[in-house]
């Protein structure tokens, strides 16, 4: 029972990264139509910027938290301004947008490892107590921080999309641009701010962690395929089946780390993935039946 | 008692006057007394679109006046659509002029363009789809609510006050045009017509200076033909301007206070439903290979 608590605590931990990592790729998805490599990326620089934030300018962790998120969302609009709308514009066929998102993924990648060099970096610990008890879990304090944050920016991410006039705005251009613009909506800054804010939500990933598997510069994009195959599984391009598909293949990866061998965790959650495209593509949120975002 | 019968006898006389002075301005023309009760509210000038080599619209110049059903027609291919989307920001004109009381639209992009105060419908029904019947007329109604960022982020009072205004104001419109029933059915699951209702009335919503329409009776079946054309007069009853694009000639002429006929991207022909009609040239046209018969 010991043993089923913690594992059922990092499956959620790691789970929870993936949801908020297929998210991105989800709203990305929803706004475009495409998936984007750099979407993993995303996370390597978070971690990156929070490292430069929190440990070599000393901030706050909390300041750091804001800035890397600013930052993440600066280069994901960026991102879509100066590179994929490019592209759009001209009609290039999707399958070379994707191919110019692995071009940038490893651009990224080569200048992180010029910058940080090839070493694993440290991300200091957010707390002084290095572990909490929940519950009869004993778990490292930043496993607890990263669960609750990420669960945090999930509900905050439910609210600025149903609630808010500017996330329904997000929602009316994902779901029809035409006529979005002829009832008032800036699609252009609607798409732009999906690419920032999945940017950003992937940055604040990986400073949650940064302090738990420490940092390098192919961090994101393990994780991300990881958080794509969530999306996927959960119903790709619904937002609350990336975080249902990312809790559940973190779970399930954690499971099978615990009960038999982290060995083979990496194949049975792309198991999982292909027998999602081949037996249910809709994913868990059945796309054409739920109320999607 | 005496007093209220004198002054009816009073205003009786008023109209009278009226009636009578209009029908001078009539004689004298009319056009004095359109510029008046009706003015030009939105104008093309010399409009010409080119995809190309290809002239979609060439120097089509029309007026929308207001408080009027303005109607353009002509057979398939004419470029009727184009010169909407022209309007309405889809496309930017080549040259020529768009003009909304007199404030220059062409080269906006379409939400600034539903901003000045041009809603749109579409031949091929935009709605956002998965959202409900209510919200689509919400999200039509967004450009006008005045609550930002952060005041809906942290809920403000404000913010909900406002809120609970637009949803009613949404559920008036949306009983105007019988839809209330549907308020909280995905969009997508409402019949064909029905969502071309919503359509209309999500573009309303924005209380628009001009709305256009295009053809908003496709699709639709006889009995619903019928209920779009009283719709239509009860729309202009409210006071709002109409500019359509229809290919059914039967609630064309019912309806239309003017037309305006393309033919091949260029105006052919303008004028009154009657005169229209009577046009050898329209008529000509229609007949020259196109299924479509006055």
């Amino acid at each position: 029972m010991a043993v089923f608590k913690i594992l059922l605590i990092n499956g959620l931990v790691i789970g929870a990264i993936y949801g908020l990592i297929a998210l991105g790729y989800s709203l990305v998805y929803r706004a475009s139509g495409l998936m984007s490599f750099v979407q993993g990326d995303m996370v390597t620089i978070g971690a990156y910027l929070g490292i430069t934030f929190y440990r070599v300018l000393g901030l706050p962790f909390a300041i750091s938290f804001i800035l890397t998120f600013a930052c993440a969302f600066g280069i994901g609009m960026l991102l879509e301004r100066g590179v994929i709308r490019v592209l759009l514009s001209r009609n290039v066929i999707p399958i070379y947008i994707v191919l110019a998102t692995i071009a940038i993924q490893y651009i990224i990648q080569n200048t992180a490892q010029a910058f940080y060099g090839s070493v694993t970096q440290r991300f200091p610990a957010i707390f002084s107590k290095p572990t909490l008890t929940i519950l009869g879990v004993t778990a490292q304090t930043e496993a607890y921080f990263c669960l609750l944050i990420s669960v945090i920016l999930m509900i905050l991410l439910h609210f600025f999309m149903t609630k808010t006039k500017f996330g329904t705005a997000m929602r009316g251009s994902a779901m029809d641009a035409m006529a979005a613009e002829s009832v008032g909506i800036n699609t252009s800054l609607s798409t732009g701010v999906t690419w920032g804010l999945s940017a950003g939500i992937a940055s604040l990933a990986g400073m949650l962690l940064g302090p738990m598997y420490g940092v390098y510069t192919t961090l994101g994009a393990t994780i991300g395929r990881k958080g794509f195959a969530g999306a996927v599984v959960g119903g790709y391009g619904n937002m609350y089946g990336a975080m249902v598909g990312g809790l559940l293949l973190g779970l399930v990866e954690t499971f099978i780390s615990g009960y038999w061998s982290g060995t083979y965790k990496n194949m049975v959650a792309y198991i999982i993935l292909l027998l999602f495209l081949l037996i249910k593509p809709t994913g868990i949120f059945n796309e054409s039946a739920i109320q999607d975002v | 008692m005496a007093d209220i019968v004198k002054d009816e006898i009073l205003a009786q006389e008023e109209t009278d006057k009226a009636i009578a002075k209009e029908a001078e301005l009539q004689a004298a023309g009319g056009k004095a007394e359109d510029d008046k009760a009706h003015p030009v509210v939105l104008e093309t000038r010399g409009v010409t679109i080119q995809f190309g080599g290809l002239t979609a619209v060439d120097h089509a110049s029309i007026k929308v006046r207001k408080g009027l059903i303005t109607a353009l027609i002509g057979p398939n291919g004419a470029g009727k659509t184009t010169l909407f989307n022209a309007v309405s920001g889809v496309y930017i004109p080549t040259s020529g002029e768009v003009l909304l009381n007199g404030e220059h639209l062409e080269g906006k992009r379409g939400f600034q363009i539903n901003e000045a105060g041009i809603s749109r419908t579409y031949q091929v029904i935009n709605l956002f789809r998965s959202m409900t019947v209510l919200e689509n007329v919400m999200v039509g109604m967004h450009t006008r609510l005045k609550s930002n960022f952060w005041s809906d982020l942290f809920n403000s009072k404000k913010k909900r006050e406002e809120d609970a205004e637009a949803r009613e104001k949404a559920f008036e419109w949306l009983k105007f045009v019988g839809l209330d029933e549907y308020a909280n059915s995905p969009a997508g699951s409402l019949s064909y017509g029905k969502q071309r209702l919503l359509e209309i009335v999500r573009g309303l919503a924005s209380d628009p200076q001009v709305i256009l329409l295009d053809e908003p009776a496709a699709g639709m079946n006889s009995t619903e033909k019928l209920e779009l054309d009283a719709l239509l007069k009860q729309i202009l009853n409210m006071g709002y301007t109409i500019l359509i694009v229809e290919h059914d000639m039967k609630l064309i002429m019912n309806i239309s206070d003017y037309i305006y006929v393309l033919y091949h991207g260029a105006l052919l022909a303008e004028g009154t439903p009657e005169e229209i009609q009577a046009n050898p040239d329209v008529i000509a046209a229609y007949l020259g290979g196109e299924d479509d018969v006055i």
